[in-house]
This record gives structure tokens, sequence and C-alpha cells, in this order.
């Protein structure tokens, strides 16, 4: 059909861009070549076994590990800015103040020694906050969000379950408003009955918020259920990406078809 | 009359690697348009590949070869090339898909989810709930469910659910599986209903029902696969 292609929708910038991320380990490659790029609002999946460069890819986006080639471009501003070309502690202060990152280990990403208030507290504090009637009422309505009670802000993340333990690194993650989040295996490790509730909210703070997020995962189901958007990586590659959907329901990729077929059915 | 949908050369198979990568061809070549206020009933035996075009109009299946022109906004995308921010754009404003399944997210509770696709297109909270208990009471879903996730009902009340959620505000163009499939004659003729409604208001349906009578009462047109049955 001829008909015009008239574009219906603006295309804002992208919030992500890689271009040919590479990280080698020495001669073994680590992730090969990787570009795409991410809007605000989007969710992308990242699938693959373990081993496949998931992990390593994200490291890199999230301004971590510094990737042996490539670009990884973050608009700040209206720019679009180098992530490995700015000064450390610029990138420093964007990885503080412009995401975050929900570790698989809520050990990793909370401060087992501080309270709940005080680890969501703290970073309203480092976003520049000072008043502390507002950081206590601020850290309480977050709690609140993921679910954890009142009564528990002032005790330490090392007397919570696993579950409250990732809840309140989310609400950590997500209470200075980020505007893109990393999250490794969120759910990996937790009860499946705590999963569903996890999935549930946090699929819900990243369409009220409007964030964009990557989302590395070697669960199928929470690929499906959280990003709209998957890349399936095996040995350092990009095998297939697109619509999650599409990926999952129809794979062409001999690994994808191998994955998909290999769910068992709950 | 506007024109909705456009199909244009789909072909499609399906290349199992695990399976001595054996290819296997569904359909080729199938052309067609859909215009405002039609329904187009895809006729042909088990196999033919019904279901696979139907997926395939919808974005979900990827086709060999061939394109999906959609209307969307005041002009058209093809649903196999664009990318896949503006299928799922297209997907909120402008194209459903209706199975006999309700696949939602767990802990939802019922007239959310039938709300939901209302409030993602920006009518207000208000006549979401007022629309949805309409929707509801009309599908003779019990009002005590209705603040209750459907993940405990049975499988009639969470097909009529989903039906609630497509129906409620139809899609311009609406794709439906066999949403009548497994319901009490009382819920299929609402259903019935339902349909033609939607093609009053001007949406293009394009329907698999493999219920006579529903057909029957449904069908504008009827589009036969056979005749594009892929040679093996």
């Amino acid at each position: 059909m001829r008909d015009p292609l008239t574009p219906t929708i603006a295309d804002p910038d992208p919030i992500l861009t890689a271009q040919n991320v590479t990280k080698h380990y020495g001669e073994r490659i680590g992730c090969e070549n990787v570009s795409f790029s991410l809007w605000p609002g989007e969710v992308l999946g990242i699938v693959g076994e373990s081993g496949s460069g998931k992990s390593t890819l994200l490291r890199c986006l999230a301004g971590i590990d510094r990737p042996t080639g490539g670009e990884i471009l973050f608009r700040h501003e209206e720019e679009m800015i180098s992530l490995f070309n700015i000064p450390e502690p610029t990138r420093r202060k964007l990885m503080r103040t412009e995401w975050g990152i929900v570790h698989q280990n809520p050990r990793d990403g909370l401060r087992m020694d501080v309270s709940a208030g005080g680890n969501v507290g703290e970073r309203l504090m480092d976003r520049g906050d000072r008043h502390y009637g507002k950081i206590r009422s601020s850290a309480l309505d977050w709690l609140t969000r993921v679910e954890i009670s009142e009564d528990r802000i002032d005790d330490r993340p090392r007397q919570f379950s696993g579950g409250m333990q990732q809840r309140l690194q989310i609400a950590r993650v997500l209470v200075p408003e980020p505007r893109l989040v990393f999250m490794d295996e969120p759910t990996g490790g937790l009860d499946v009955s705590v999963q569903a509730r996890l999935l549930d909210l946090l699929r819900v703070l990243v369409r009220d918020l409007g964030i964009a997020a990557v989302i590395v995962t070697h669960d199928l189901a929470v690929a499906r259920l959280l990003t709209d958007r998957l890349m399936v990586m095996k040995g350092g590659y990009v095998v297939e990406e697109g619509l999650t959907d599409q990926v999952l329901d129809d794979p062409h990729h001999a690994y994808t078809q191998l994955l998909t077929s290999a769910v068992l059915a709950a | 009359m506007t024109t909705m949908l456009k199909a244009e050369g789909l072909t499609k198979q399906f290349v199992l690697h695990h399976q001595d990568s054996v290819t296997l061809p569904v359909f080729a070549e199938v052309s067609f348009s859909v215009d405002q206020g039609e329904a187009v009933i895809l006729h042909g035996q088990s196999g033919v590949g019904k279901s696979t075009l139907l997926r395939i109009l919808y974005g979900n299946y990827r086709p060999t070869k061939g394109h999906v022109h959609i209307r969307h906004g005041q002009g058209f995308i093809d649903i196999v090339t664009a990318t896949p921010r503006r299928v799922l754009e297209a997907r909120r404003k402008s194209i459903g898909f209706v199975s006999q399944f309700l696949r939602v997210i767990p802990r939802i509770k019922t007239i959310d989810i039938v709300k939901d696709p209302m409030l993602t297109r920006g009518v207000s909270e208000d006549e979401a709930t007022h629309r949805a208990s309409e929707m509801l009471a009309r599908l003779n879903l019990p009002e005590r469910l209705w603040n209750l996730a459907p993940s405990t009902f049975s499988g009639g009340e969470q097909q009529r659910v989903n039906i609630a959620r497509s129906f409620v505000d139809p899609s311009p163009i609406l794709l439906l599986d066999e949403p009548t499939a497994s319901l009490d004659a009382a819920n299929r003729d609402v259903v019935v209903d339902l349909i033609a409604e939607a093609r009053g208001r001007g949406s293009a349906i394009i329907g698999i029902f493999h219920d006579e009578a529903v057909r029957d009462r449904v069908a504008t047109r009827r589009l036969d696969l056979t005749a594009y049955k892929a040679a093996a």
C-alpha cells in the first residue's frame, strides 16, 4: 500500500544509547558489539543463561565497569554525554543522582547497619534534601509503597526477611526518582509468592514514574511480565531482539527456541 | 470506505532449529484489506494458519515475508517493520487482541483490569469506573467479584473479565481469537451484541469463531485461508 507513512508521534531522544559496547577480559569475551537505544518509559529485558554476558553488559551500561570498546551515551540536560569520556567524579555523581541500580543481593545495595528509614533517607540527603521532617515523611511514604509497615522504619535491614530487604532496596533506589534504573535479577532467590508481589510493585512503579529500566534476568516469566523489549544474549553476543512477546512467542534464533522450549509450564 | 488494515503478501513458515531444522510452511502470499465497520471471519480447517495470521496482524508473530499496514492516528504504520515502541503504541491506541484467555498481572482487582485500557487512553477515573461497572454487569459477572483479583475465578469468569476489558472501549481494529469459546448461551449473546456495537462505532473486526451460529451472526465477510495453504 502506498499510503504515506506519516509519523504519528514525535520521537523524543533516547535516554540511553549503547554503541558497539564490547568488554573483553583478556582473551575472553564478556560482551561483543552490543548496540541499542532506550527511551523514557521503556523497559528493556536482557535474558540468557549464566555466562552469556548479560551482567557484564549491565555493569558497563550502569557505569560500573569500563568497556573495552564502544560508547555509552546518556542524555543529561538535553545533551548526550559519553559515560566513560567524562571525569570519574562527574560519572559518580550521575550514578548517584540520575540512575539507580537494584542488585540481585540486597546486601550489595543496602547499608545493613543503618535503619530502614536511614537507608531510604540517606538517598534524599545525597540529593540535597536537608529538612529532617520531610525526609522522614518521604521515607515513610516509600516504605508504605513497597509494603513495609511503618513500625519497622527504625529496624535494621538484617532484621528483615529476604523479600523485605529486596523491597527496601527498591525503595532506596527509587526514592530520589531516578530517570533510569538497572536491575540485576531483581527477584532472584525469592519465594514465588514474594516474587509476584515484587513484580507487581516494580511494574506499577515503573509505569507511574515513567522511568526507563534495563532488567537482567534468566527468568522468562519475569521478562514477559516486566519488559517491553527483549535482547537475548549468548556467549557475549546479542543473538535476537525485539518486542518481548514476539521474541518469546515466535523465537527465530536456535538459542532462543531452546530457551523458550526449555521452560517448565507451571 | 475507510481502510483500517491492509495485509500484503503475508507468508509464514516456522523453522524449528532443534527438531532437525524442519521448516513448516503455513501459508503464502495472503493479501486482503478490511474497512471500517467490517467483520471478516477467517475460515479454513484446523492447521490452515488462522491463529498464526491473527498473531501476525497483531505483531506477535513475525511473517517470513509481507507487510501489515494498520491505520494509526492520521496515517498507517507497518506493524512488521515498525520499531517495538511504535508497535506498543499502536496496540495501546489502534489495535487490540482478544483471546479466550485472560493474561494479567497477579493481584490486580478485576475492576482495575477493566479500567486500565481506558485510563491509558486518557478517560477520566470516574468515567472509567462507571463504564467498567456497566460492562461487568452486562456480562453477568457478580458484583462481589469486582474488587477481587481474577486468578481464583472460574475459566468462564476470567474470560468475561477479558472480554469486558477489550470491549469497554473497543480499539479501532479488533482481532478476536475465539472469544466466545466455552461461554454459555446468554453470555455468548452479549458478546455477539458487543461485537455488533463495536462495528457500529466503526471498528474493523477480524476474527476466528468455531461456533457456526456465532460466525453467521457476526460475519460480514469470510476469508478462506485454504487457498493460501503453502506447499510443503
